[in-house]
């Protein structure tokens, strides 16, 4: 019959549809996935960066000034993700999002070092030590606590293993690790102050050592003020302080000459034990004009000591910050054989290699929003935001349900079957692309209830509609979804636009919800064609739906008799009164 | 009979006409007064636009007085202290201030009696709130010129005017509702409330497809002013607008009752209201902005125009609503003049039955039905 195969035509499709959702809600539940839950869920640390502007390094590049490059932009996340790595976080999240960099770290424990650790800009250099002070009590420093960043956050790192670069608070630069044995005593300051030693190969660099200990010359002069941070560039000469990197008391005040080396100048750089079992720090510098040639450069006005650097010393500044001042002990090294050597502990020389390694990023990047969020508030958030879809899912359904009684029912299973997509779908980008769930996707998941049910209403409305026009439910049905499903298509677009171009314009984690009512519409499309239109004909195509349309939520069909006379209305009365008998 | 329940049954045959009017002195109303609230009480802008710090915690019973003589110790005392849900305390500060975070923490932390890990610390930049503004001001450029080039092409370029035209009635009235009302303006709520306006658009869509399917019909459209044909479309569309928003306001009303009042989350609080003003607006602008301004932007097409005389000077008074799409000749109410005509017709079909003078049956249906598919399947 006809009719027959007109209503198996698009049961298919259901069957196909009702497959995919119970498929994508059993790959859930059997692969034990869960969706990873955003940082505002389960709490954590979350940060904007912006790349600094080239002529006023304390504000974000603007649009008047040469763009910073995307791979000077991908460089530096690399950085930072290799920083945000040592915290040994599950899921971090470090992406560009336009010429902003977006650092998402959730579920981390120490939350204000992982702040620290990602937030510093950290410019590191190496600046010729012109004269040491020693530390007065009277030393103000208004920059104290940003002052530790650096160090306190490479201090994880460590960990990983022993083959760590880093450069010492104290100690020297040797070069040739055999010839270290001897020489490594420079350690002769005994306190921490003191400066360190590189050490070359030659004994008869040793010479040197005595100069390592004696910030003594400088004394008796005042100590001068420290430069102010916006006062400090990279051709001025500065007064800068050093730091304990544990205790974070100042150590040390320096005045350096203009940057001799950039940071960008090293390669890479690890901590290890010397022949003695000192921790030694062993940077390995890039090749060429702007590696190691530029640090030999340096090197030979140090040693022996020439104006430029009168106390045979370089600095290592990291963020404006000295971390260690080594003698330089030989005029020239080759890239890959420098050691700096001193009294450091495993921690401090772990540390500085830290900080050589990633301490500078190829741009500064300033925080334009950092946000911590406590894991309480967090899980409270998650909370509400179920109950809340839940109470609103089953509102609209006895709302629905109310409205359109068996076709009500329907709508809610089309949500059902949504949900289930949705929630697999979730599941598997959380797993393979780390898209988390945010507090707004949950919001954007909720708002779609709304989207998938109007369609259902647009479609009913345009059958009760075609039924009160005088057409049989049978008749009504096809032509009506093809009517709504214009409606449908139409404004679904509209809204897939929207958020779309939302998603694509805005920063941040708020595109969640552009993302998940994005999803959900496009969800909604497929559902309608493939669901609820065939659903609806075989529910329609009962005994039960002719002689109880009103079950339905539809009127009855207008007979012939009844069109055109005022006995219409009688008919249509007990339908609608009662919603059919 | 109620009005509600004709509207069930798709009875209702209302005056969209009288309405509109109503309608656009009501939305200029509100456009003058959010006009004049942004200049003269401006926008309750959350730090995220000022740039500063603000730190969270979940303190039950801790009083703002009791946190203010905490923060002095750690000279923060002057900080801007909050309420926020039902037991979150909430300090905001200026971003000079960034520097004494943890220890505004800790004092946070010891006044609730809970770790410092369990306060949530937010920190903006003084450009950040610019950076928001500038890409949510490009996204709704970006946003209303492709729904006008979509609308232009899916339906057509009057109609897309005026659904962008009711978009930004949209955005006017939101600000204005946030300024009169001083509600905090955060970046997520100014991305969900962009976000929402692409998906309040979907009830001015259902309207102009319905307008447009009806304009179609020649049987239709030569038998009545466009003016009469929309405020026919409207009628039967009406159920379908009102449904689509409630499902889509239901949920959403949820999230603020249930999710922020009674749970007290803060930030679902500051998105669904976002979401609530959007739609609301939305819905609203559906039918009382963008069809009226279609209806006007098409009554001034010559053939429009056309029809509208031959249709006064043939017959005695103007058609509204349902009565002519059934086609009836006899079933003229009233004079020429909107007033009376309107008024009648207005009162739906309580009207046609207690107006004797008028012989037409009450509302049925919309559409007269092809007698060719008279009880074809059974």
């Amino acid at each position: 019959m006809a009719t027959k195969k007109r209503v198996r035509r698009g049961l298919g499709a259901l069957l196909f549809i009702v497959l995919v959702a119970v498929f994508a809600l059993t790959y859930t539940i059997v692969s034990g996935n869960r969706p990873l839950l955003g940082l505002d869920l389960q709490g954590g640390v979350s940060l904007v960066l912006c790349p600094a502007s080239p002529s006023d390094p304390t504000v974000c590049n603007k649009s008047s000034d040469p763009a910073v490059s995307e791979d000077t932009l991908d460089q530096a996340i690399k950085i930072i993700r290799s920083r945000v790595d040592s915290l040994g976080v599950a899921e971090p999240d470090i992406s560009r999002q336009g010429t902003n960099v977006l650092v998402q770290i959730p579920g981390v424990k120490d939350q204000q070092r992982a702040l620290d650790l990602v937030g510093q800009t950290a410019a590191l250099e190496f600046r010729p030590v012109l004269a040491e002070y020693p530390v007065s009590a009277a030393v103000s420093d208004p920059s104290t606590d940003t002052s530790l960043d650096g160090a306190s956050t490479t201090t994880s790192l460590g960990s990983t293993d022993t083959s760590q670069q880093g450069l010492g608070a104290t100690g020297g630069l040797v070069e040739g690790e055999s010839a270290l044995g001897a020489q490594t005593p420079s350690t002769s300051a005994p306190s921490t102050t003191s400066p360190s030693t590189i050490v070359a190969p030659d004994p008869a660099l040793t010479a040197a050592d005595p100069n390592a200990s004696n910030p003594a010359a400088p004394t008796a002069s005042a100590v001068p003020e420290l430069t102010p941070a916006d006062q400090i560039t990279p051709e001025a000469t500065v007064v800068l302080p050093q730091y304990d990197l544990k205790t974070k008391q100042v150590i040390g005040i320096f005045q350096l000459g203009p940057v001799a080396v950039g940071g960008s100048a090293v390669e890479s750089a690890t901590a290890g034990l010397d022949q003695q079992g000192k921790w030694e720090i062993r940077p390995v510098f890039k090749s060429g004009a702007d590696g190691i040639d530029k640090f030999n450069a340096a090197a030979a006005q140090c040693n022996p000591p020439s104006a430029p650097c009168p106390t045979g010393r370089i600095a290592v500044v990291l963020d404006n910050k000295v971390l260690t001042a080594p003698n330089i002990k030989v005029a020239s090294f080759s890239r890959d054989q420098i050691t700096i050597s001193g009294n450091y502990t495993e921690r401090d020389a772990k540390d500085i290699a830290t900080a050589l390694r990633y301490g500078a990023l190829p741009v500064v990047l300033i925080p334009q929003q950092t946000e911590i969020v406590s894991a309480t508030l967090g899980s409270d958030a998650l909370h509400a935001g179920l109950v809340a879809g839940l109470v609103g899912f089953v509102l609209v359904g006895l709302y629905m349900i109310a409205f359109y009684r068996i076709l009500g029912v329907l709508a809610m299973v089309k949500l059902l079957i949504e949900g289930s997509i949705l929630w697999g779908l979730l599941v598997f980008l959380s797993a393979s692309a780390g898209l988390a769930l945010t507090l707004a996707g949950i919001t954007g998941i909720i708002v779609s209830i709304g989207v998938s049910l109007d369609s259902n209403v647009v479609y009913y409305e345009h059958l009760k509609e075609d039924i009160r026009a005088g057409r049989t439910v049978r008749a009504a049905i096809d032509k009506s979804f093809a009517s709504a499903w214009s409606t449908i298509v139409a404004a679904d677009g509209a809204s897939v636009i929207g958020a779309t171009l939302l998603y694509f314009l805005t920063v941040g984690p708020v595109r969640g919800f552009a993302l998940y009512l994005g999803i959900a519409t496009v969800l909604d499309l497929i559902t309608s064609y493939f669901y609820m239109r065939p659903v609806v004909r075989w529910a329609t195509n009962s005994k039960r739906c002719v002689d109880h349309p009103g079950q339905f939520g539809l009127p009855v069909p207008q007979l012939e008799a009844s069109k055109g006379s005022a006995t219409g209305t009688a008919v249509r009365t007990p339908v609608s009164t009662g919603g059919g008998s | 009979m109620s009005m509600l329940g004709r509207l069930y049954r798709g009875e209702n045959d209302i005056d969209f006409k009288k309405w509109w009017r109503r309608g656009l002195v009501f939305s200029a109303i509100l456009i003058v007064i959010s006009v004049l609230s942004l200049f003269t009480r401006g926008l309750n802008l959350g730090i995220d636009f000022e740039g500063g710090i603000s730190w969270e915690i979940k303190a039950p019973g801790v009083s703002v007085g009791e946190a203010r003589s905490a923060l002095a110790g750690v000279g923060e005392g002057g900080a801007k202290i909050q309420q926020v849900g039902t037991d979150i305390l909430r300090v905001q500060a200026p971003s000079e201030s960034a520097a004494k975070s943890v220890e505004v923490s800790q004092t946070l932390a010891d006044l609730a009696g809970g770790q410092i890990s369990d306060v949530s610390v937010s920190t903006v930049g003084p450009s950040w709130g610019k950076e928001i503004t500038k890409s949510a001001e490009r996204a709704l450029v970006f946003f209303l010129a492709a729904i006008l080039l979509y609308l232009s092409i899916r339906l057509e370029w009057k109609m897309a005017v005026a659904a962008v035209l009711a978009m930004i009635h949209d955005v006017i009235v939101s600000v204005g509702v946030y300024s009169v009302f001083q509600l905090e303006v955060t970046p997520p709520t100014v991305i969900a409330f962009l976000t929402i306006l692409g998906y309040s658009i979907y009830d001015t869509i259902v309207v102009f497809d319905k307008l447009k399917e009806n304009q179609a019909r020649p049987g239709l459209a030569s038998r009545m002013t466009f003016t009469d044909l929309s405020s026919l479309s409207m009628n039967q569309v009406l159920l379908r607008s009102v449904n689509t928003s409630v499902v889509a306001i239901i949920p959403v009303i949820s999230m603020l009752v249930v999710g922020a009042g009674i749970l007290g989350a803060v930030t679902l609080e500051e998105f669904s209201i976002a979401l609530l003003v959007g739609m609301i607006s939305g819905a609203y602008s559906s039918i009382f902005v963008a069809a009226p301004i279609v209806v006007w932007l098409k009554e001034r097409e010559p053939k429009n125009r056309a029809l509208a005389a031959r249709l006064a000077s043939g017959r005695t008074g103007a058609v509204t609503g349902r009565a002519a799409a059934r086609g009836d000749g006899a079933s003229v109410v009233g004079s020429a003049a909107d007033g009376a005509g309107a008024a009648a017709s207005a009162a739906g079909s309580a009207a046609a039955t207690g107006a004797s003078s008028v012989p037409t049956m009450p509302a049925s249906g919309v559409i007269p039905p092809r007698p060719r598919k008279k009880g074809k399947t059974r």
